[in-house]
């Protein structure tokens, strides 16, 4: 049995409000405020979203070992993925390729706009 | 038929008798385990997300134009539906701990309701796209023909129904392992002593929930509303 049972349930609920808000404002800030911003602003609000379901949903709250467990292995992604970006600034076949090359949007679109 | 927890003994040379930590005993090494498997997940998904940021980097007006296609009602419904489905999850486990074993599974139940409602929501969601001529192998999505979408909303909606349909089979996972968690439970393997497996498939639930927190905006609301910023002028 859990001695704090009432206080545990209350900061499940409380932790349910503050997602909703959140939620809420995720769901306004295109139509209302900030438009120049939107892609930031959403990612901003997922960021602290994570923060508050990793600390008390998945309970990382005080948890030193898993806790630096995860920040590790997030910045060793992180650092993996920055090199990535590194070396995709710098794809020397960017003509040449279906994805990145300029030519096949410009031929694309004017078949489009056929 | 007796379904109480029994002891596996290892005895040493010395004669002496020692528990065996299995994943029911050894609860922290059982949770540490599970983050490490998630671990695996973030870089799964990071890796799209990744790639999804490299193509909106190369086709940004494509992608907010692709984005304000889609459904923000529906998309925001599933988010509200797993945000409540988060909760349930949770205060399960809090009622599995506190002994409360028949309110566990009420929840558990909740959850599972609440993700086929997520996954019903989506199948409308998908239908409607089909009945438009937007999903993966019809003409919109194919490239050099008279229907074909400009080439940046096919990359879009390409990793839409990527991302979208992999975390769906997550959440199909996910029911799969809450239905072997009440089997378990029903069995007294899983009890208010011995509840990590409870415990893990809360976590791998919360990941689930996590990876919508990105899934949602990243497709659904950076076109939505008067989003016309910089981006495509730029463009």
């Amino acid at each position: 049995m859990l001695t704090n049972y009432k206080t545990l349930k209350a900061g499940y609920y409380k932790v349910l409000i503050g997602l909703l808000v959140l939620t809420t404002i995720t769901f306004v800030q295109p139509y209302m405020f900030m438009l120049d911003s939107t892609f930031g602003i959403q990612m901003l609000i997922g960021a602290v979203k994570a923060w508050i379901i990793l600390m008390y949903y998945m309970h990382l709250k005080g948890e030193k070992l898993i806790g630096w467990t995860v920040i590790f292995a997030v910045a060793l992604v992180v650092v993996f993925f920055a090199i990535v970006v590194v070396d995709v600034e710098h794809f020397q076949y960017k003509d040449a390729s279906h994805i990145t090359s300029q030519e096949l949007d410009v031929t694309h679109t004017t078949s489009h706009e056929k | 038929m007796s379904h109480e927890y029994v002891p596996e003994i290892a005895v040493d040379r010395d004669g002496k008798e020692h528990e065996v930590q299995g994943w029911q005993g050894d609860f922290y090494g059982g949770k540490l385990g599970f983050w490490l498997f998630m671990l695996t997940e973030v870089m799964m998904f990071g890796a799209m997300f990744l790639v999804l940021t490299y193509y909106f980097s190369l086709h940004p007006a494509d992608f907010l134009e692709a984005s304000s296609e889609l459904n923000v009602l529906l998309g925001g419904t599933n988010t509200v539906v797993l945000l409540i489905s988060a909760l349930t999850m949770g205060l399960g486990l809090l009622k599995m701990r506190n002994g409360d074993i028949a309110g566990a599974k009420l929840m558990i139940w909740a959850t599972i309701i609440l993700a086929l409602l997520f996954l019903g929501i989506k199948a409308v969601e998908w239908t409607n796209e089909y009945q438009h001529g937007v999903f993966l192998g019809l003409d919109a999505l194919q490239s050099g023909n008279e229907h074909s979408k400009p080439f940046g909303q096919i990359l879009f909606f390409g990793m839409y129904f990527t991302m979208t349909g992999l975390h769906g089979f997550h959440i199909i996972i996910g029911i799969g392992l809450m239905l072997w968690l009440l089997k378990r439970i029903n069995a007294g393997k899983v009890s208010t002593e011995h509840h990590i497996l409870h415990f893990n498939i809360a976590l791998y639930w919360d990941l689930v929930h996590l990876i919508w927190v990105f899934v949602f905006p990243y497709f659904y609301m950076i076109g939505a509303g008067d989003v016309v910023g910089g981006v495509i002028n730029a463009h």
